[in-house]
């Protein structure tokens, strides 16, 4: 569905991705890991053209055969199919629950460019926005002002926003950044569900919910690809563990 | 039977049409209020002014030619917030689009453009200033939107300010084109007309002195009302057409944009090409006002079109009216210039200072308070010709305590657009 070969991203010195070769199968769900400053985000920015890579390719395939998207801009990606999420909460604060989701499913197709009628004549765009407000259990509060909802809610609109613009690959950046506990089960429940029809590639820092949900994990670290495999395998690798899962094991024994 | 079905379907297409007329009566009643008050408002003003009451009606109502400027300048305030209020992009370089469209109708007429004879109607030179008010936001737009915030904003008053040195020293314009160019008695005599060109009976000439009048049934309308009218009724249009734009699925992008730039790119807007597009129409719309302003006063001169503080004019009528709703500006102008004419209408015309003169007694006007000054001469003082000083502090007051502006607070009071809400809010009080 989508790949990387020897994708690089230098910052003066610094070498924030290093010769990354990645591809993320069409129905998977994988997380990429590692400690913070791996280079995740970057990776990230890379894959969506917000970045321009040193080095490397980003290939995409969609429809059977694979095109280059490298330096594609972000609305670009985003139209052949890839869509993001933030880590930092990033919508539209002043705008609805609504209209958060409707303007991003507008944007699939070209009627962003019609300027002679009037948005309420497009029943299409508000089905789907429903639709996509269900899905990611917001259905009640599609008329409330985005600035205004809970942190967990704002979680869940970001990845509706993610969601509507009908991504292929949907990049999910720590979906649970700074949710209370009690509300984490409620998007980890959204990420398993919105993985059933897309290819999803996830960036976590809980490891209970990497190991739970992904059905392949990708460990970066200063860069590097340092493992890469079934959650198990890369629980029980000794590089990853040297760079990262210590603390978790720990955890593990501790609690147990 | 075929012709019963016609008979049916054709009672039904009345039926259609009067529920839409009906319908768009509902939903529109914001728009219909407002446009019945102001075509019935020449009206009202000539009636109270006659009633007299010493003055007081005289004091208190804009003059109709001050309501005209009102609608050109206001039309000129829309597009500045088409493009500021709903992008977030601050274009202080706005007057140069205005002076763009005042100075191409101005040399049209006097047969300084390769083309064009001085005889072309002006409902074609107007349209061709907005277009090129469009072109120019073009070329200022594909430099400046590579800038955000402060920047855009900086480097767009740097070319208007250009535009107004340039044309402040090209002889080409006219002998003097400091002071500006005003339209040629002998190339063009006859006052600029609004209307449907090429049919005579369908135009009529506006501007204070050129204008044409209309007798028709009981109505008598001399040249300002008819300019009012005239000028009014290509601004409702001017309007109508933006109003639609900003409902439009292009409208919500740019307020996608205005909220969050990075995310409306990262869904998929190729936020560029949709600014390009704004500033474009944005510009149009200056340029067909400026053309509007010219063709009334017919001159144009570099500080009453080109300069910065017209930007400003425009910033001060948005902010009062409502910063990011269409209307807003031109009641923000509205507010401006009524104010500003109340405070310093003389002689006359009303406004507040002959009014004082008139109902405070002699004996109170000549009560000395410091210094030997009376009361009647700390008034002459205080209001004689200090009227923007007195916006100052309403401004300062607005930008402070009223952030959303007049059209804004209203909103806000409602809960929605006043345009969207008064039908619902009809709607409960029939109940």
């Amino acid at each position: 569905m989508l790949r990387t070969q020897g994708l690089t991203r230098r910052f003066g010195g610094l070498v924030a991705v290093d010769h990354v070769d990645f591809e993320l199968g069409a129905d998977e769900l994988c997380s990429l890991i590692g400690p913070n400053g791996a280079g995740k985000t970057t990776f990230f920015n890379l894959l969506t053209g917000v970045l321009d890579p040193s080095e490397g390719a980003v290939e995409l395939n969609t429809d059977g055969s694979w095109a280059d998207i490298t330096g594609a801009d972000p609305a670009e990606t985003a139209r052949r199919g890839v869509h993001r999420s933030y880590q930092i909460t990033n919508i539209f604060p002043q705008s609805t629950v609504l209209e958060n989701v409707r303007v991003a499913v507008q944007a699939d197709g070209a009627t962003g460019r019609h300027l002679h009628r009037n948005v309420h004549s497009y029943d299409a765009h508000f089905e789907r926005a429903h639709e996509i407000l269900d899905r990611v259990d917001l259905a009640d509060e599609a008329d409330t002002t985005a600035a205004n909802l809970s942190h967990g809610a704002a979680r869940q609109l970001e990845v509706g926003v993610a969601l509507a613009g009908d991504p292929d690959v949907l990049l999910l950046d720590e979906p649970n950044a700074g949710v209370s506990s009690e509300s984490v089960g409620r998007i980890v429940d959204l990420i398993e569900d919105v993985a059933t029809d897309h290819a999803v590639l996830l960036v976590e820092h809980n490891m209970d919910i990497v190991m739970n949900v992904s059905d392949r994990v990708v460990v970066l670290d200063r860069g590097s690809v340092i493992a890469d495999g079934p959650p198990e395998d890369v629980r029980n690798d000794e590089a990853v563990r040297q760079a990262y899962l210590g603390g978790y094991e720990r955890n593990v024994e501790e609690t147990a | 039977m075929a012709i019963s079905t016609d008979a049916v379907d054709a009672q039904q297409g009345v039926d259609t049409t009067e529920r839409w007329i009906r319908q768009y009566a509902h939903d529109h009643v914001a728009h219909l209020l407002v446009v019945a008050f102001l075509g019935a408002y020449p009206l009202v003003y000539s009636v109270l002014t006659a009633i007299g009451a010493g003055g007081v009606f005289e004091a208190f109502l804009p003059k109709i030619e001050t309501m005209t400027a009102v609608f050109y300048f206001g039309l000129f305030a829309m597009s500045f917030d088409f493009i500021s209020g709903y992008t977030g992009y601050l274009s202080f370089g706005h007057a140069v689009f205005y002076g763009a469209g005042g100075y191409f109708v101005i040399l049209v007429a006097n047969g300084k453009v390769p083309l064009l004879p001085p005889e072309t109607p002006f409902m074609v030179s107007v349209l061709l200033a907005g277009v090129l008010a469009a072109l120019v936001a073009l070329a200022i737009g594909s430099v400046s939107f590579r800038l955000s915030g402060v920047y855009f904003a900086m480097i767009t008053l740097g070319f208007a300010q250009v535009a107004y040195v340039f044309m402040r020293d090209w002889e080409f314009l006219g002998s003097n084109p400091r002071d500006g160019v005003a339209v040629s008695n002998e190339l063009h005599p006859n006052a600029f007309e609004i209307g449907i060109p090429g049919v005579d009976a369908l135009n009529l000439a506006v501007g204070p002195l050129r204008g044409d009048a209309v007798e028709w049934l009981f109505l008598d309308l001399g040249a300002t009302e008819v300019s009012y009218y005239m000028i009014g009724l290509v601004v409702l249009v001017c309007y109508l057409a933006m109003q639609r734009m900003v409902h439009s699925p292009f409208g919500r992008v740019l307020v996608a944009i205005r909220e969050n730039e990075e995310r409306a790119r990262a869904v998929g807007y190729d936020t560029y090409r949709y600014k390009m597009a704004a500033f474009a129409v944005s510009g149009f719309f200056a340029g067909v006002a400026g053309g509007l302003f010219a063709a009334f006063r017919r001159s144009v001169s570099p500080d009453n079109s080109l300069y910065f503080l017209v930007t400003g004019d425009a910033l001060l009528a948005s902010i009062i009216g409502g910063f990011g709703t269409l209307a807003g500006p031109l009641y923000g102008r509205l507010f401006d210039r009524g104010v500003r004419e109340f405070l310093s209408k003389t002689g006359g015309g009303g406004g507040l200072l002959p009014l004082l003169r008139e109902y405070v007694p002699p004996s109170v006007l000549d009560t000395g308070i410091v210094n030997g000054m009376t009361v009647g001469q700390s008034i002459e003082t205080f209001l004689n010709g200090h009227a923007s000083l007195y916006l100052g502090i309403v401004f300062v007051v607005f930008v402070l305590y009223v952030p959303g502006g007049l059209l804004g607070s209203l909103r806000d009071r409602l809960g929605g657009p006043v345009a969207k809400r008064l039908p619902a809010y009809l709607r409960n009080l029939r109940k």
